[in-house]
């Protein structure tokens, strides 16, 4: 009995400092959780009768370190064109980019994983899928023709010198409508959740 | 295998040499003696002494409706829902309308619309009775039957008479028909003539086309009886139906095309019946069926009528079929049948023609070791030219507790042979630009678009799409009859549906226009449940109520799990924020109800008929508005609706019946989500009866 309340006493006592050693460090503030909005990046223009392309349109790319569209020359994260999303390195640029999608809310990935996991784009795949339901979105295909971002996916990100980084794409269409239309709503037209840490550290919260 | 279960009802049908009543009398009441249903186990038998869940739909109670087509009937009756799917079809026990089957006469319609029957292409009016049962009957009928089975029984020639109904109501809605019939000693005929026309209706005058374009159809029916002997009679029937639709829409970008034309369907079937009594216990029925479904349509530009578009589908179907019945005594009955089928396709969107096969046997078990006590197993076995073999076994059993209590119980295995479209479908969309691809397709498919450099990349190897397995289920039903003194009657039935292997599109690959390439899959599991009770009651001597309910849960098991393990989340559209759905807000499947129900009052006094019905469907799923491809947001769904009936007809003496009618009175509309319900829609009908009583 006189046990039990001693240790009672040491947890108390412990969990007192521990408070006390966070309250110092995080002087720093919590990282922002920041949006970007309708980043255009409009996929190729192709003739649907015969497959061939009208109009090849470039990459879009951002940078999380400045926090908005930077050209292909400067240090680029991640690469924006219609539905396929590409990160500095590997077959796609010269950085040590690469990207990996989790499952859960923004809120709770808190942590990038381990530099290893990160996966990035080949010849064979790209980092984060292409394709309906094997990536970020799922295309509903005919009658509504929507592609719609899957709730619960977050993009872990490594960015182009290795920092990391976390981004949940929130619409598809211009202005982020609640009920998009594939017919008059503009597509390529992204709009994002992200959060950046600026220091090395893996985390994200 | 096969040889051997051939040979074995050869033998059968050479060894037993008598025969006789397959109609046994049990306790039911006199009045009912005329309520004998076919369908539940492929002989005559009465409605209250069967083993299985049966709607039995009389034509006095069809008339009583004012009704005109299928889906008017159908959509009164409890658990039965219409859904819009290309075409009206019926959802019964939470399935899509591909999973019930649709007999005219006890054989199959075809010309199903990706899945859908479209169920107005069935004029009403030469109809004895519908039969509507519920629970797997694959072990009778094998494909499609696995949510159940509605068969449309036609008039025969009992005597001679003939008729005359005439009918306008809303939306210039006109329908004809005409029946004689007439039988001398040994023969007898039956003809059946029957036009519909309608101009539609319009929710969104802004916008091209009408919701419902004009149509017209007719309908042609004949039936011709010989009686060789009294143990040989002969029974010849066709049905012949055609409508013609107009079409219209626009097409093109900034600077809008009209284009229109017509849609046919022609839908028509030929049944010969030989009906051969050997001796008192053995009798044989040989069937001869063949049916046709063609479709055809252009569409083209106004400006200076060049071809827009132009398809084509025709479907064709026979059947050379054997049942043998074979009465040992009051306690044992036994039903065998072999047959075979040849199906084929030919169509706009497949390459060539493609041919299916089936041979079959089938036999079914009829034990009564006590009076009150009915056992009856069976199985079929389907041997198909592309997906192999398949066994559907059945058991039920009825057990009367009391004389107002029986119990009945069954299990079964249903199934759904994959579809020509699912194998052999060849189709990219012109305007589009996505391609589909059958099983059987999908390798030479993409093979031809990476040739052409047309894949930006494949996501499932082509090859891997084996062939597709039949989609199958386990069903249980458990039910209470109960009948009451007074009148009261109650029926309760219990049903679990544990479906797997159901066929799924899935994207095989992206062209470099970033459309996808579709093929099928055996993928999801998906399970049904739900309880559904039929009360009747005397009101009143000349007032009847009937209600009905049904309570429905209908769930992806794949998506319980995800939901379970935490995998599945939610982002508010407007607010952008995303969530974990929890087990609990998960709704199932689309375009499921979990509560239907209908009441129904009934009205007779000397020469006047009324009618008062409520149905209702409650709120259902219409699609994903957040983000997870599941049914779990409030404005994920359709809010529930009641649609309300009424008719009165008085007839003049024995010549003249008039009709009036109100269909859904209180003028309900849902214009963009339910676009199929027309608002209210009145009629008036005229019907004059000649014929020697």
């Amino acid at each position: 009995m006189y046990k039990s309340r001693l240790f009672l006493l040491l947890g108390l006592l412990m969990a007192f400092t521990a408070c006390k050693k966070e309250e110092s460090e995080t002087v720093t503030p919590p990282l922002e959780t920041l949006t970007f909005k309708n980043l255009e990046a409009p996929g190729d223009e192709i003739d649907r009768g015969t497959g061939q392309i009208i109009k090849a349109n470039p990459f879009i790319y951002f940078s999380f370190e400045t926090g908005g569209v930077v050209d292909a020359s400067a240090n680029w994260d991640i690469g924006f064109k219609g539905t396929t999303l590409v990160f500095n390195g590997g077959t796609s640029g010269s950085g040590q980019g690469g990207a990996l999608i989790q499952l859960g809310t923004f809120d709770e990935k808190i942590e990038a994983p381990e530099s290893t996991a990160f996966r990035t784009d080949s010849d064979s795949e790209f980092a984060v899928p292409t394709g309906s339901d094997n990536g970020w979105y799922n295309y509903s295909g005919p009658p509504n023709f929507l592609i719609t971002p899957l709730a619960g996916r977050i993009i872990m990100v490594k960015t182009n010198d290795g920092k990391y980084a976390k981004v949940e794409v929130l619409s598809y269409y211009k202005d982020a409508p609640a009920q998009p239309n594939a017919f008059t709503d503009q597509s390529g037209t992204y709009t994002f959740r992200y959060m950046y840490q600026a220091d090395g550290s893996r985390t994200l919260k | 295998m096969r040889t051997i279960t051939i040979a074995l009802i050869i033998s059968a049908l050479n060894i037993y040499n008598a025969f006789s009543q397959t109609v046994r009398k049990d306790s039911i009441a006199a009045i009912e003696l005329s309520e004998v249903v076919v369908t539940a186990t492929r002989t005559e038998k009465q409605l209250g002494s069967l083993t299985t869940p049966l709607t039995l739909i009389k034509k006095s109670q069809i008339q009583a409706l004012g009704a005109l087509r299928l889906t008017e009937v159908l959509q009164e009756q409890t658990g039965l829902a219409i859904i819009n799917d290309h075409g009206q079809g019926i959802q019964m026990q939470g399935f899509d309308p591909d999973y019930t089957l649709i007999l005219i006469d006890g054989e199959p319609l075809v010309g199903r619309t990706a899945g859908t029957l479209e169920l107005s292409r069935i004029a009403v009016n030469n109809i004895k009775q519908i039969e509507v049962v519920k629970g797997p009957s694959s072990s009778l009928y094998g494909s499609e039957a696995l949510a159940g089975v509605i068969n449309i029984i036609t008039d025969t020639p009992q005597r001679t008479q003939g008729g005359i109904n005439l009918q306008y109501g809303a939306n210039q809605t006109m329908n004809v028909n005409g029946q004689v019939s007439f039988r001398h000693k040994k023969l007898g005929v039956y003809l059946f003539a029957d036009r519909y026309s309608s101009q539609g209706y319009d929710f969104n005058p802004d916008v091209y086309g009408a919701t419902v374009e004009p149509y017209a159809n007719y309908t042609f029916q004949s039936k011709i009886k010989y009686d060789f002997s009294p143990n040989l009679k002969l029974t010849l029937s066709g049905r012949y139906f055609q409508e013609t639709q107009e079409q219209r829409s626009e097409v093109g970008g900034n600077t809008p095309l009209i284009v229109s034309g017509e849609g046919i369907q022609t839908d028509g079937n030929f049944l010969m019946t030989l009906d051969h009594r050997l001796n008192k216990n053995l009798k044989l029925q040989y069937r001869l069926y063949h049916t046709l479904y063609d479709t055809e349509s252009s569409l083209r530009y106004e400006t200076d009528q060049q071809m827009f578009a132009e398809s084509f589908f025709k479907q064709r179907f026979t059947r050379p079929e054997i049942v043998a019945n074979y009465y040992f005594n009051t306690q044992h009955f036994l039903t065998l049948g072999v047959g075979g089928t040849l199906e084929s396709v030919r169509a706009t969107r497949y390459d060539g023609e493609k041919t299916f096969n089936t041979q079959y046997v089938f036999g079914q078990y009829e034990w009564t070791p006590a009076k009150n006590l009915t056992v009856i197993g069976g199985a079929r076995l389907d041997m198909h030219s592309v997906y192999g073999q398949q066994l559907s076994p059945k058991f039920s059993t009825r057990y009367q507790l009391a004389p107002w209590l029986a119990l009945r119980g069954s299990v079964g295995v249903g199934f759904k042979a994959p579809d020509f479209r699912q194998l052999y479908l060849n189709f990219t969309n012109t305007t589009v630009g996505y391609s589909v691809f059958g099983t059987e397709e999908v390798v030479a498919g993409v093979d031809r678009f990476t040739q052409a450099g047309e894949i930006l990349n494949v996501f499932t190897d082509p090859s891997t799409f084996t062939t597709l397995n039949p989609e199958r289920s386990i069903a249980y039903n458990f039910g209470l009859d109960m009948k009451w003194k007074n009148g009261l009657k109650a029926e309760v039935n219990l049903f679990r549906n544990d479906i797997e292997n159901l066929i799924e599109t899935q994207i095989v690959a992206r062209k470099t226009n970033n459309q996808s390439i579709f093929s099928y899959t055996n993928l999801r599991e998906v399970f049904t449940q739900g309880a559904e009770v039929n009360v009747s009651y005397n009101l009143l001597k000349n007032l009847q109520i009937k209600g009905g309910y049904q309570y429905l849960i209908a769930k992806d098991k794949a998506v319980v799990d995800q939901l379970d393990r935490g995998e599945v989340f939610k982002r508010d559209p407007v607010t952008l924020v995303t969530t974990r759905v929890k087990p609990s807000e998960y709704g199932g499947l689309f375009n499921r109800s979990r509560h239907m129900a209908n009441i129904r009052l009934f009205y007779t006094h000397k020469a006047i008929n009324a009618s008062l019905r409520a149905v209702y469907r409650g709120r259902y799923g219409l699609g994903d508005l957040n983000g997870n491809q599941i049914l779990d947001a409030d404005n994920e769904y359709v809010a529930g609706y009641w649609l309300w009936n009424a008719s009165v007809a008085r007839e003049f003496g024995r010549l003249v019946r008039l009709q009036v009618g109100v269909d859904n009175l209180l003028d309900f509309r849902n214009e963009t989500m339910i676009p199929g319900i027309a608002g209210r829609l009145w009629y008036i009908r005229a019907s004059l009866n000649l014929g020697k009583q």
